[in-house]
């Protein structure tokens, strides 16, 4: 109603010339006599009353007044009302054009860079190619036209005409102004380009105080090409380490000298472009860069080196012509490795075997790195020892060369038909994870933890006897190591005793935890904006289900029915329907039959069922609403030490009929969920598994144990993908529980040094 | 849970022990330890022993660490924080009051307990104490003293019931005394001027 207020408040404002007679007619009736209503909403009635007016003539002749006001009135403010409506859709769909305009844009842009690139990158390799041939054979190679490629506001190479330093000099100092400030858009402050280039230039051993651009430029270009003549050296794109210090030196100085080869500078824009790539991806080379040496700025400087090394290699295979978009980063990772082998067939190796025997100390790692990837092991491996962002940094650079498709032939409608892609390849891609958040403020063992289903949000339980939730997007620099510390933004108090087991709802408002007083307490969870420093609120705690006698140590709860499982050293197992006024609704094995239940799970494809696994080695399926224990899961293992035969964990997997079980004599076992036989079973540890977790889309597994090692297990092959040794060991213990996250990539392990960490 | 392999015994605590059974192994020496939370343990396992033996608990082992006992006060104060919650409520003790003149502006007293339990985390790592961490040392000591005070003087039943069980209070004073983190003058309240007395009796005897 507000909304037609304001229509018809503004209505009579409006310019719309056909509802001015309308307008006051139908707002204010203060038209003189119906007739003049009446004639005012007949000649309209062409315009926007078309509809209304065809009705009002097929009636009989039996008007009144205050119904043709009436109806006039109604018509109009659905106008208005529609008016609205068009407005704001309207106004989305501008802001949509700008956007896609905005990306197209940046698209283009995009494919630009990358087509000079290409281009600087081909003269290279056919200068290269001249020179060795050169060397090789003693005489030219015919290699045709080898004339420097031509971009927009740039010139053809030419050292013996004046006028070309001139003009260069001019478009140089344009593009350095360029990059500049590309470089402070991206955060890249004057600073640390200031600190770069003093390191690189300590690194080869120059004086800081040369002021003369082209001196410098001499040098390198002499201690790199062991001595040949300065002139040559204007013909010759070096994509060398000197070049890329000249890079930064240029860079940095803004008022250089002049004489910096137009070849530079045309490198310049390629490199600061790549800069531009390095710097998004800078946060995950921290990491990375944390294992090279001890100094910052030269591993900074180096892993710079490695990048462009990187991305050299793969751009030199750029003869092929073959590119794609480059959003193109999604693309099959396999046939990226198919590509580098095809690599190391080229003439690409001589490029970086004419420089290896020249570079000085600090550039020789990175020149090894070069040489070695002549093979197809350090592209690979390297990015990857590196955090996710290098990889797909380097990925990115890579496939955009080495992908289907001309890079001319780029237009905007290219994005969509890769972008699907990228989310799905993206998974597939989660090859290794790497510890990122550090969750350090329980003063005892965590004992569990649990991931929001949406939010970065985690909570752990511990033998402190509190809960905490973390948010991790909430971190604090750490003092130690690479990774983030994440405090927490609340602290759950009720437990009086250690903390086992910790249960999250599926809409995450809620949370469960069970503990050692035999209560589970059930919490309305925080936001994850709360202040930790707030005042307290008494109605976090929305309940405690009491019913256990003894330890409880196991929870699980199902979004479909909304009910609460536990299992606790009293022997029972009990579901609950936290809601209901009892919530209790039923007791298992309260005769304690199958033993002393350690954990339980719904059942993924039927939550009507669900799984316990006991202290004496067998897990059985119950049915939640008969109780009756359909299917005994029985490992068939000779008890010589019944009590190795202890489980320490049982999940279901959430598609497959398949159930998994963790074994304090090592092992993992899986079990078919309607015959109950064992289909596989392997040592998975050299310690105790404590703890497992089934990824949200059912292809991988992670266990945990007391060796201090977590480990991931692809579920189809039944291989270990990656072994994480995380946590210190308390007494006998080391971890608790891991988990992954059920929407983003996260997992999580908790352990009995008080920590949890978060990988990525 | 005890788990006797050969001679080896695994000081574990498997899922579905119960909770009497809970730690329920033999005492070890400090030195057979080979893990970092050493300290932890032993402090741990000498409160699990009997906690009103204040002594031994307070004894210091090799690498002592005062912040391991901070850190282990914090964690057996959550059980009177427990309490505490249903009875201290924000709208009746909006500030922090430990005895008549003393009174703290910024919060209501039961998030004056939340937020020194929470701030206890940031003692320095488990291994070695530093020089800067002294000062903060002293301030943990008196939030700490205070809230047994407020506990002490306004909720004197609850602490009563958890000081006979626990022997917290007594503990405490003890260590403040023992590592000098608190100046005598600050110990104000009657309690711990009798714990104190006590103390100092006790050590001129020995």
């Amino acid at each position: 109603m507000d909304e037609l207020a304001g229509g018809g408040g503004s209505g009579p404002g409006m310019a719309a010339p056909p509802r001015q007679q309308q307008g006051p007619g139908g707002n204010l009736g203060l038209s003189p006599g119906g007739n003049g209503a009446a004639g005012g909403g007949g000649p309209p009635a062409s315009e926007g009353a078309g509809p209304a007016a065809g009705p009002e003539l097929s009636r009989p002749q039996q008007y009144t007044i205050p119904g043709i006001l009436h109806y006039i009135q109604h018509e109009w403010a659905r106008f208005e009302m529609e008016r609205a409506h068009w407005e704001v859709e309207r106004a989305e769909l501008q802001a949509r054009i700008a956007f896609l305009q905005g990306e197209r844009k940046g698209q283009e842009n995009l494919k630009k860079d990358l087509v000079r690139r290409i281009k600087m990158l081909e003269y290279a390799l056919k200068q290269e190619r001249a020179k060795y041939h050169k060397l090789k054979y003693g005489t030219e190679l015919n290699q045709g036209d080898l004339k420097m490629p031509t971009f927009e506001s740039e010139e053809t190479k030419d050292t013996e005409a004046p006028t070309a330093p001139q003009n260069s000099q001019l478009m140089w100092k344009q593009g350095r102004q360029l990059l500049r400030q590309y470089l402070q858009e991206v955060g890249y402050t004057d600073t640390i380009l200031d600190v770069r280039s003093q390191r690189v230039r300590s690194l080869l051993g120059l004086s800081n105080s040369e002021p003369n651009g082209s001196v410098e430029t001499k040098n390198l270009e002499q201690i790199l090409n062991g001595g040949e003549s300065p002139k040559q050296k204007g013909q010759e794109i070096k994509r060398s380490s000197g070049d890329v210090l000249e890079t930064f030196n240029f860079l940095e100085n803004a008022d250089d000298s002049d004489e910096e080869e137009e070849n530079d500078m045309i490198e310049g824009i390629p490199e600061g472009k790549d800069k531009h790539r390095i710097n998004k991806h800078k946060i995950g080379n921290e990491g990375l860069a944390a294992d090279l040496t001890d100094d910052p700025d030269t591993e900074e400087a180096l892993k710079e080196f490695d990048f462009l090394v990187t991305a050299e290699d793969g751009e030199g295979a750029g003869e092929a012509r073959s590119s794609g978009d480059g959003t193109e980063w999604g693309a099959n990772r396999t046939k990226l490795y198919d590509m580098i082998a095809d690599l190391g067939d080229d003439e690409l190796p001589h490029i970086p075997s004419g420089i290896i025997n020249q570079s000085r100390s600090a550039s020789t790692r990175m020149t090894d790195h070069e040489g070695a990837r002549a093979e197809e092991a350090e592209p690979i491996t390297f990015p990857s020892g590196g955090g996710k962002s290098f990889i797909m940094g380097s990925d990115d650079v890579l496939l955009s060369v080495l992908g289907l498709g001309d890079l001319a032939d780029l237009t905007v409608t290219n994005d969509a038909d890769y972008s699907y892609d990228l989310p799905a390849n993206k998974d597939a891609f989660r090859k290794t994870w790497n510890p990122k958040y550090t969750l350090r403020s329980h003063f005892d063992g965590v004992r569990a933890l649990a991931f929001h289903p949406v939010e970065p949000v985690l909570v752990t339980a511990s033998e402190d006897h509190t809960l905490k939730l973390w948010n991790l997007q909430k971190t604090v620099p750490a003092k130690k190591s690479a990774s983030l510390d994440v405090e927490p933004i609340y602290t759950f108090r009720a437990h009086i005793g250690p903390v086992l087991s910790l249960a999250i709802s599926s809409n995450g408002e809620q949370c469960f935890s069970g503990g050692i007083d035999a209560t589970i307490q059930w919490w309305n969870m925080p936001s994850p904006t709360v202040d930790p420093y707030d005042t307290y609120e008494p109605n976090v705690l929305a309940g405690t289900l009491v019913g256990h006698t003894d330890a409880v140590w196991g929870l699980a709860y199902s979004g479909i029915k909304n009910q609460l499982l536990s299992c606790s050293a009293d022997g029972t197992v009990r579901l609950w329907n936290p809601q209901e006024k009892l919530p209790c609704i039923c007791t298992y094995n309260g005769d304690k039959k199958h033993g002393i239940p350690t954990s339980v799970d719904f059942i993924g494809c039927d939550p009507a069922h669900m799984v316990t696994s006991f202290n004496t080695g067998s897990a059985v399926i119950y049915d939640l609403e008969t109780s009756q224990s359909l299917v005994i899961l029985s490992s068939q293992v000779d008890s010589g030490l019944q009590s190795n035969n202890h489980i320490n964990r049982v999940v279901s997997h959430p598609t497959l009929p398949v159930t998994i079980t963790a074994h304090e004599d090592r092992h993992i076992k899986f079990f078919d969920n309607k015959t109950g036989k064992m289909i596989h079973s392997m040592v998975a540890h050299l310690d105790a598994v404590t703890s497992l977790a089934v990824d949200p889309n059912g292809i991988y597994l992670m266990s945990g144990s007391h060796d201090c090692s977590i480990r991931l297990w692809n579920l189809d092959s039944k291989t270990c993908v990656q072994e994480i040794t995380a946590h210190r060991k308390k007494l006998d213990e080391s971890i608790y529980d891991v988990a992954f996250h059920p929407s983003k990539a996260y997992i999580a392990s908790a352990g009995a040094d008080a920590l949890a960490k978060v990988f990525v | 849970m005890v788990t006797v392999e050969g001679t080896a015994v695994l000081r574990q605590n498997r899922l579905g022990t119960k909770a009497q059974d809970f730690c329920n192994w033999p005492d070890e020496s400090l030195r057979k330890w080979d893990s970092t939370l050493v300290v932890q343990q032993h402090i741990q396992q000498n409160v699990r022993a009997g906690c009103s033996n204040i002594d031994k608990i307070l004894e210091p082992p090799e690498g002592q660490d005062e912040t391991e006992h901070l850190k282990q006060f914090c964690l057996e104060l959550n059980g009177l924080e427990v309490k505490l919650q249903s009875e201290c409520h924000p709208d009746t003790y909006t500030q922090m009051t430990a005895r008549e003149q003393w009174i703290c502006l910024c919060c209501p007293a039961i998030d004056y307990n939340r937020h020194t339990f929470d701030g206890a985390q940031y003692f320095p790592g488990k291994i070695s104490i530093k020089e800067s961490s002294v000062a903060k040392l002293g301030s943990a000591c008196h939030r700490i003293y205070i809230i047994f005070s407020h506990a002490y003087f306004h909720h004197w039943q609850f602490f009563d019931e958890y000081e006979n069980v626990t022997f917290l209070c007594h503990r405490f004073t003890n260590f403040v005394l023992k590592y000098n983190l608190m100046s005598k003058d600050n110990l104000s309240a009657p309690i711990l001027e009798e714990e104190a007395q006590n103390s100092v009796s006790r050590e001129s005897e020995a």
